[in-house]
């Protein structure tokens, strides 16, 4: 997508890149939509139960949720910084700040197969399950996905896609980041603390 | 300058020549206008089957306990034309169809804003229909398009029903993104909010709907087909789930649905009306802002669906005020069309023809639609043909009249030939008569005790004498039903015939004023020469064309 | 241009047109208010004449709102159309808007609306709220396809059959099982001469309140669909008096005491070809004439009696005649799924034993 960017203009450059802000604005809102529909089913199945979690069911441990959260935390610190060495025109820093993202993101996902694992409930053993591995399973693809987005941008960079005036790739990616990380603040928030 | 000129001089104008080779121009095309036509196709492929299958349900229903189908064939054929009605024909024909169609053309721009995610999403719509078909080999799922649970878990064919859905529902998402960027940002130079033709408005608050409900339906379709296929417990009650629940988030994407099934028609009839009428719409800011309060209301009344799903009192109350509420700016756009008859120069063309068909079927509708809204009342309505009646009152008498008359006024501009004026106006007149006989008794066989979703229905009981009028009124809507599908037919003709035999339309042949015209038709593969510059609102007849870059002749030769 | 400005906007005609339509209205309005919703659809609860009231309502308001839309589209249509050899270029009006007309016509819907409103709100709790105790709760169950009540008093539950003394108040709570959560669908109790539905859904329990105030027999439907016997889930209720309710509870009562001492159905001389029929007509939409296994809602009776895998009852004992029989005429309710007895089905016991002579006459 960005290789022809070098063709055409400035002034049809910053067009071009403006529907595409847009366009990934209004993506992430209905993907917020998606979260929110499941979010919305969790709450109403813990409404409708006398007690939650349902009989028989434990709650998966806070200790390693709250590692694996700070480690994704992490992740969004080191993707802004990314992004500042970037707009100074510090291409190593910029590498080394991407690879720690890359590296933390991977760090959280591993985080995650080890919690689902090491659980006794299953996803299709109670209504808990069922939300629980649902929406933190939707949330570790995109994790996933961000993780092959970030390297493909990192791997443009290498090859000179983008430049100092013109990196929309980047700027998406940033944008996935840092959605992720706050979507991971609401789960955190309904499956381990409320 | 003639018009002929103008047209042979547009069709030099090309910036960029069109792709070469069949493949690139017409099946992986990321022209705007071709992907409609695409679109047009499809859902009419799609409009045959499931006309069909409504003709098979009238069959069925001629009389009180028919052989013609078994009880489960009966309810396949229900759920498979109401699914297809709603997600395969006039959603991809009302937003993919004359949304592609016309609004990129309307705004002065060259494409939408991402061609190739136009193309894609076109694609992804031919397989959620097969799928949604081929699920008849392995039994079609039979709880209606609403596909309750539990019931609906228990037939095999629900997962490829949920596959299907999704996949146009994924569909809509991207097109529905696509169309918003492309109307904020692509507007020509010049053209305002408040200059915006109609349709384009209608299509911006459906684009909106389409990204934002849309996207919930599918988290709803993904855990039905979840709970199809692995058994995780999110609607059965056997596991722990809550079948309420699913009507809850069906219904969250469904209402909003309604309207993005009916705001592109209103865009439709606010284009047609002043262009034969002749003289401004009325009320352009009142019909473009109520689009806009439709839009956002839909959001916040889906629980009228569920009035005898036992929620608590002072849950239905809010969402009965809401859903009266949308009466309100509805009725201000049917006023306001009215008003625009007022003193106009009328001609009383095909596409008009079917306007006033809309009025006056989906005036009927709304106000069903209240008597719905109602608690009290719907609860003895709910779920039963008063119900049927008044979602074909404004699904086929708004929806389709509108699909209509947009496909009559926007033919020649698709295709640069027009329909015969005198085949279109038999087709209106059939159509209309039948539709009315058609869906008008089932109010009464609704409010007399008839439930929907039934093969067979009493014709003696006990209790009451009216079973054998319900019998008669049932034998007198088939019939209307068959003549109905027949009058399908007159289009059909009416179409292929146009391909050789309809007059060569011109750019402009009705006289009109949005930008659509303002090019030659078809339109070339870059739309305009040059882009237009847009100095006042597209409806001011009687005032020179309000285009900078845009020939004044074409405002004025109407040709029928 | 073709308007003339010195005549005024509004001309005598279009009062004429208005004045006609005005009366058109006043008449359909005047026979929204005598119609006879009673004769129609008797109102045999007490909140069906409220119901029945805001109907009226609302079809007295829209009777205007129709005839002014219809009416002025055809007289405008007729009025301003250019006419053959007319210019057909010319243009109309350029009257944009007209704030008061607009503000009338958004003003006087949102009235009608808060009328409708308050008074669906005045009506609405009559559902909910009991207005005094009710003289008793009766369990209301769906099963697949048959509704199922539970008197307090009565031993043994009563099938597709309700009965309700005029007058009194009862509430009914009412649910779905089959005969527990699995499998278990929502139905939905409809009472159209109540004006009373709500659906029944498993997992949850929800009461409604009933005072019946016409003597009479009237259908219960269901209307949600519920699987490939929906269309045939019709109970009744029977409203009778005082009297006529203690008779028949004493009667059942009686019979439910005495059930397990009556005789069993003789099904000496069935009529295979009768019973074949019968078949077709009761049994078909839950059981196929396949094997065993081959479930349609319940087992497939190709081969009930030659089955080689010798397949057990769900008496627990393998097919024999007088079980068959039994299981026909009482129905079943258990782990297995539910199946309605023979007052449910319609069946004599001439048919019962019919039935019973056709599944044996079957792959021999």
């Amino acid at each position: 997508m960005a290789t022809h960017a070098i063709s055409i203009g400035d002034a049809e450059y910053q067009e071009v890149r403006s529907h595409r802000l847009l366009g990934f604005l209004f993506f992430l809102i209905s993907d917020t939509i998606i979260f929110s529909s499941f979010i919305f089913s969790y709450l109403y199945d813990r409404s409708a139960s006398a007690v939650w979690p349902p009989l028989g069911i434990e709650r998966p441990g806070l200790y390693l949720a709250a590692v694996n959260s700070i480690v994704l935390f992490g992740s969004g610190v080191t993707m802004h910084l990314a992004m500042e060495a970037w707009r100074h025109a510090n291409r190593s820093r910029f590498a080394g700040f991407m690879i720690a993202t890359i590296v933390l993101g991977v760090g959280f996902l591993s985080g995650q197969a080890y919690e689902y694992t090491h659980l006794h409930d299953t996803w299709w053993g109670s209504v808990f399950g069922a939300s629980f591995f649902t929406l933190t399973g939707l949330h570790g693809f995109h994790v996933f996905i961000g993780v092959i987005f970030l390297i493909t941008v990192l791997l443009q960079t290498r090859r000179g896609v983008y430049d100092q005036s013109r990196y929309f790739g980047l700027t998406a990616a940033t944008l996935y980041w840092h959605f992720v990380d706050v979507i991971w603040v609401a789960l955190f928030f309904l499956f381990y603390v409320y | 300058m003639t018009i002929s000129e103008l047209q042979r001089e547009a069709s030099h104008a090309h910036i960029h020549p069109p792709p070469q080779g069949f493949v690139s121009r017409y099946v992986i095309s990321f022209d705007h206008k071709v992907i409609a036509v695409q679109y047009f196709i499809t859902s009419g492929l799609f409009f045959v089957l499931a006309g069909l299958l409504a003709e098979m349900i009238r069959a069925q229903l001629m009389q009180p306990h028919n052989t013609l189908l078994s009880a489960q064939t009966f309810s396949e054929a229900y759920s498979v034309h109401g699914s297809a009605m709603v997600w395969l024909v006039i959603i991809p024909v009302l937003t993919g169809g004359f949304g592609n169609l016309a609004m990129p053309l309307m705004i002065g721009a060259r494409d939408v804003a991402f061609p190739w995610l136009n193309m894609f999403s076109f694609w992804l719509f031919p397989p959620a229909g097969i799928l949604v078909f081929l699920s008849f080999l392995y039994g079609a799922p039979q709880a209606g398009w609403t596909e309750y649970p539990p019931v609906s878990l228990h037939t095999p064919g629900t997962a490829l029903w949920c596959a299907g859905i999704f996949l146009i529902g994924v569909s809509s998402t991207i097109t529905g993104i696509n169309f918003m960027v492309t109307i904020i940002k692509m507007r020509a130079p010049g053209m305002t909010w408040t200059r915006m033709p109609l349709f384009v408005w209608a299509t911006l608050v459906t684009a909106f709907l389409s990204a934002i409900a849309t996207a919930n339906l599918s988290a709803a379709l993904a855990a039905l087909f979840i709970e199809k296929i692995f058994h995780v417990p999110f609607y059965d009650p056997a596991n722990g789930g809550s079948p309420v629940l699913w009507q809850h988030v069906f219904w969250f994407y469904s209402h909003p649905a309604v309207y993005i099934m009916i705001l592109p028609a209103f865009g439709i009839v606010s284009e047609v009306l002043p262009t034969f009428v002749r003289r401004p719409i009325f009320g352009y800011r009142a019909i473009a802002y109520s689009s806009v309060a439709i839009g956002l209301v839909s959001f916040m009344v889906w629980a009228h669906h569920m009035f005898t799903s036992g929620l608590a009192q002072w849950v239905q109350l809010p969402f009965m005020i809401l859903t009266m509420a949308v009466g309100i700016p509805t009725g201000i756009k049917i006023f306001s069309w009215v008003a625009t008859l007022w003193r106009g120069r009328i001609r009383l063309s095909t596409p008009l023809l079917f306007v006033i068909g809309f009025l006056s079927c989906f005036t009927f509708g709304g106000i069903t639609g209240v008597m719905l809204a109602s608690v009290p009342a719907d609860i003895h309505e709910h779920a039963t043909y008063f119900v049927i009646a008044h979602l074909h009152y404004v699904l086929f008498g708004g929806s389709i009249f509108g699909i209509f008359a947009g496909l009559y006024y926007w033919w020649p501009k698709m295709t640069g030939r027009l329909l015969d004026e005198r085949l279109g106006k038999i087709h209106f007149w059939v159509m209309f008569l039948a539709f009315n006989a058609t869906f008008l008794p089932m109010h009464w066989l609704g409010l007399l005790g008839m439930q929907r979703r039934v093969a067979f229905y009493d014709n003696q009981f006990e209790g009451t004498n009216l079973l054998p009028m319900v019998a008669h009124t049932n034998v007198f809507v088939s019939i209307s039903a068959f003549v109905l599908g027949l009058s399908m037919l007159i289009f059909a003709y009416n179409a292929l015939r146009s391909a050789t035999r309809g007059q060569v339309a011109g750019p402009n042949p009705w006289g009109a004023r949005t930008l659509e015209w303002m090019t030659s038709s078809p339109p070339p593969y870059y739309n305009f020469a040059e882009i237009p510059l847009v100095l006042h609102g597209p409806y001011d007849y009687g005032k020179p064309l309000p285009y900078a870059n845009i020939s004044q002749d074409l405002a004025t030769e109407p040709v029928d | 241009m073709n308007e003339t400005r010195s005549q005024p906007l509004l001309d005598t005609e279009f009062w004429s047109v208005t004045v006609l339509l005005t009366v058109i209205s006043a008449l359909l309005m005047w026979g929204v208010v005598i119609f006879p919703i009673d004769a129609w659809l008797p109102e045999a609860s007490t909140v069906s004449k409220d119901i029945d009231f805001i109907y009226r309502f609302m079809a007295f308001f829209s009777v205007p709102i129709l005839v002014y839309v219809n009416g002025y589209i055809v007289y405008f249509m007729w009025r301003y159309h250019v006419a053959k050899g007319e210019d057909r270029t010319a243009t109309g009006s350029d009257i944009h808007d007209h704030p008061g007309l607009e503000a009338a016509w958004t003003i006087v819907p949102s009235i009608l609306m808060l009328i409708l409103g308050v008074l669906s709100y005045v009506v609405l709790p009559k559902y909910y709220l009991a207005s005094a105790a009710s003289v008793a709760t009766i369990e209301g169950i769906g099963h697949t396809f048959f509704f199922e009540f539970r008197y307090p008093g009565l031993a043994q539950p009563v099938d597709n059959d309700l009965h309700l003394p005029v007058g009194k108040q009862v509430t009914i709570d009412l649910t779905s099982s089959e005969p527990d959560i699995r499998n278990a669908v929502i139905h939905s109790f409809w009472v159209p001469e109540f004006r009373v539905k709500q659906d029944m859904i498993p997992g949850m329990i929800v009461p409604i309140h009933i005072t019946p105030a016409r003597i009479g027999t009237f259908r219960i439907i269901c209307t949600e669909f519920c699987g490939v016997g929906h269309s045939d889930m019709v109970g009744k209720v029977v409203v009778e008096s005082q009297s006529d309710f203690d008779n028949w509870f004493k009667s059942e009562q009686h019979m439910q005491s005495n059930g397990a001492t009556q005789a069993p159905i003789s099904i000496a001389g069935g009529d295979a070809a009768a019973g074949g029929q019968k078949f077709a007509a009761k049994c078909t939409t839950c059981h196929g004439t396949g094997a065993f296994a081959e479930r349609k809602v319940g087992p497939g009776l190709g081969n009930l009696f030659h089955d080689p895998d010798h397949p057990t009852l769900v008496t627990g004992k393998p097919a024999n005649a007088d079980d068959v029989a039994d299981i026909i005429e009482h129905g079943f309710s258990g782990d297995l799924g539910t199946m309605p007895n023979m007052q449910v089905n319609q069946l004599t016991p001439k048919d019962v034993a019919n039935l019973v002579a056709y599944l044996e006459s079957l792959h021999k």
